[in-house]
């Protein structure tokens, strides 16, 4: 019953918002494969997708934390320390599977590290994040020691590389990751939880939620992602450069903010967010195809992370002025019921 | 006892201004014991001119995140590469000096009126949207330039970056202290000012006073954006080049120094001498490192962790008035 009036209640009204995306994502489509013939070739398709994998795991925990109200632009330093170590115990000859361990927990760890940071120490997550953002950077060139990671053997590069029944593998990890974050923040209590401390923090609390430990949650499933993440990175391109990730936590917020997901918290969807990195991973597939100066590409996704905000709140605004409007009349009508 | 101690705590931190003097004077204590190079009057003077941009730029961060509504500007080091790029471009048409140098200034006004229009007028978390410019404008610093250095200004330009007047650097001098006594003037002692710090502790009880809350924010956004362009036409002078890269991390720095001078980051209390003199210690601190050879790489981190600190006891600061105000 519950489950019930859940999914009827709020799930709708973001995936509505995602629909637009998604006609979006379909009109960009169209139009590149107008403009360029090579575009919808099998594989330049594949490309796109195994190129976009590692964002698309990350833009999921960025759209968790950002329907908390929050932000993190920690994300791409992280993804370089986590995969600078992936890189050494490749090196090293570690069984495989203690490397994706290491890689998830290491993640998890700056993630959580982030989260209390921001929950226990009070301090505003941009500024958490920009911080630890240095910091790790930082940490990146001195592990580096001023010479790229390169030619690491191929352990890791199955994961997006790979073919399954002619399906690129990367199209299954990333079915396989939204359909059980879709359900997690869909259908579960904690997954609801998230929405509702987006929506207003001191109702939440009031209504027994563990503000601390949810928002610590989601900051550290972030961080699991991301390291996740760096294992799809080191086995996509085989090495790792000095800047690596730089560009990593705006191409998630774009993503994020593309597909629907409220800048001010409370409202965004999982599936809205996939659209949105699909759209961003064919845009600059289509900026590579024109021949456009791949330099242009951080104005277009800094001036789409602006539009596609500004779109959004147009629209919020518009309906709450809608719904003033109404309940204006309605207590007219009330009124005008009483008088008579 | 315990309690004694937090006390303690709180009454050397309660006066920024002492608090950072007394920092200023260790700073200097320690850079002189690692460098025997550090402590000389001309050393120190001439220190100075590697703070005169950041100075620039984190006054007019401050005056935004002053004015609350989570109000941060992370464009303010694209902004400064752009107005760069488009002065070096400017004077390389051959348009005298003084004309492109106002030029740039009204268009660093220009640029910081496009956040100004996203954020005040339209709503967007500042964060969003100086995330959004940050990214087209250091892109189109990057693209108008190729990616080169822009060189080709005249001579004599080189005055304002590396001379000296009095054995003070003239940036400073003419520049920098002149701007931060205009802006110290205006935030304490004019209605605009004390507006901006208004808004910044109570925006709804602003409202109903009749403050435009709008207006306020919108020319603040635009008056960081001057200020960054003012630091771009500095930054020209020091380097006799313009390059796409010179704002890169200067957010980072801009706001570390109004954290560490004491500006809540929800806006509504600091000042601006706080900023300056964290301006100061975090230029002895790059420049000590600098002489103590340590690699500039660590600097990010070292930066990073002021932050993360000065905000932290900010936090606690403010935590335990609340406390005390709510006691009594």
């Amino acid at each position: 019953m519950i489950r019930n009036t859940i999914s009827k209640g709020y799930a709708p009204r973001t995936e509505r918002r995602a629909i637009l995306t998604i006609i979006l994502l379909i009109a960009e489509i169209f139009i590149f494969s107008i403009i360029s013939r090579n575009f919808l070739s099998g594989q330049n398709l594949s490309t796109v997708l195994r190129n976009a994998t590692d964002l698309a795991i990350i833009s999921i925990g960025m759209t968790m934390v950002m329907i908390m109200g929050g932000i993190d632009i920690s994300v791409g330093s992280s993804l370089g320390v986590v995969a600078i170590i992936i890189g050494w115990m490749i090196q090293a000859k570690i069984n495989p599977l203690l490397i994706v361990l290491a890689a998830i927990a290491v993640g998890m760890m700056i993630g959580i590290i982030n989260g209390s940071l921001i929950t226990y120490g009070k301090i505003p997550d941009i500024i958490v994040t920009l911080g630890t953002s240095n910091i790790l950077r930082a940490a990146v060139f001195a592990m580096l020691g001023g010479r790229w990671l390169t030619g690491l053997p191929p352990v890791f590069s199955w994961l997006t590389a790979g073919n399954l029944l002619g399906i690129p593998t990367s199209f299954y990890i990333l079915i396989i990751f939204y359909i059980i974050f879709w359900y997690f923040l869909t259908f579960r209590t904690s997954g609801r939880h998230i929405y509702a401390i987006g929506n207003g923090i001191e109702a939440s609390s009031l209504s027994g939620i563990n503000i601390n430990r949810t928002r610590l949650k989601a900051y550290s499933i972030l961080g699991a992602l991301v390291g996740f993440s760096a294992l799809l990175y080191v086995g996509r391109l085989g090495s790792v450069e000095i800047t690596v990730g730089i560009d990593l936590p705006m191409q998630a917020i774009a993503a994020v903010v593309i597909g629907g997901t409220s800048v001010k918290g409370g409202s965004g969807s999982i599936i809205g967010t996939l659209a949105g990195v699909l759209f961003m991973a064919i845009m600059r597939n289509g900026i590579v195809l024109l021949g456009i100066p791949s330099l242009w590409e951080r104005f277009v996704i800094g001036i789409l992370i602006l539009i596609s905000v500004g779109f959004d709140l147009l629209i919020s605004q518009r309906a709450k002025q809608l719904q003033r409007i109404q309940i204006a009349q309605q207590r007219e009508a009330a009124i005008s019921i009483k008088s008579h | 006892m315990k309690r004694k101690l937090n006390n303690i705590f709180f009454v050397l931190l309660g006066n920024r201004i002492y608090f950072l003097i007394g920092l200023n004077i260790l700073v200097i204590i320690i850079m002189s014991m690692i460098s025997p190079y550090f402590l000389n009057a001309q050393n120190l003077l001439g220190m100075t001119r590697f703070g005169a941009v950041l100075a620039m730029v984190a006054l007019g961060e401050t005056l935004v995140i002053l004015a609350g509504g989570g109000g941060i500007d992370l464009s303010i080091g694209s902004i400064l590469s752009l107005s760069g790029i488009l002065f070096g471009l400017i004077v390389k048409s051959g348009i005298p000096i003084w004309v492109s140098a106002l030029l740039a200034i009204a268009i660093g006004g220009l640029l910081g009126a496009l956040n100004g229009l996203t954020i005040a007028k339209w709503g967007l978390p500042p964060l969003i949207g100086t995330l959004g410019t940050m990214y087209a404008y250091g892109a189109l610093a990057l693209v108008l330039s190729k990616g080169m250095p822009i060189s080709g200004f005249p001579k004599n330009f080189s005055f304002l970056g590396q001379g000296v007047i009095l054995k003070i650097p003239v940036q400073v001098l003419l520049i920098v202290i002149p701007t931060f006594i205009i802006l110290q003037y205006i935030a304490s002692k004019t209605h605009f000012g004390r507006d901006i710090y208004l808004i910044g502790v109570n925006e709804y009880a602003a409202r109903f006073a009749g403050i435009s809350v709008t207006k306020i924010r919108f020319s603040l956004y635009v008056l960081d954006g001057i200020l960054a362009s003012a630091g771009a036409i500095i930054m020209s002078s020091y380097l006799m080049t313009a390059r796409a890269d010179v704002g890169n991390g200067l957010e980072l720095q801009a706001i570390t120094v109004a954290m560490l001078g004491g500006t809540n980051i929800m806006g509504g209390s600091g000042s601006l001498i706080g900023t300056m003199l964290a301006v100061l210690i975090l230029t002895m601190v790059a420049s000590g490192l600098q002489l103590a050879n340590v690699n500039t790489i660590w600097q990010l981190a070292i930066l990073g962790l002021i932050l993360l600190t000065a905000v932290a006891i900010n936090q606690a600061i403010a935590i335990n008035e609340a406390k005390k105000q709510g006691i009594a």
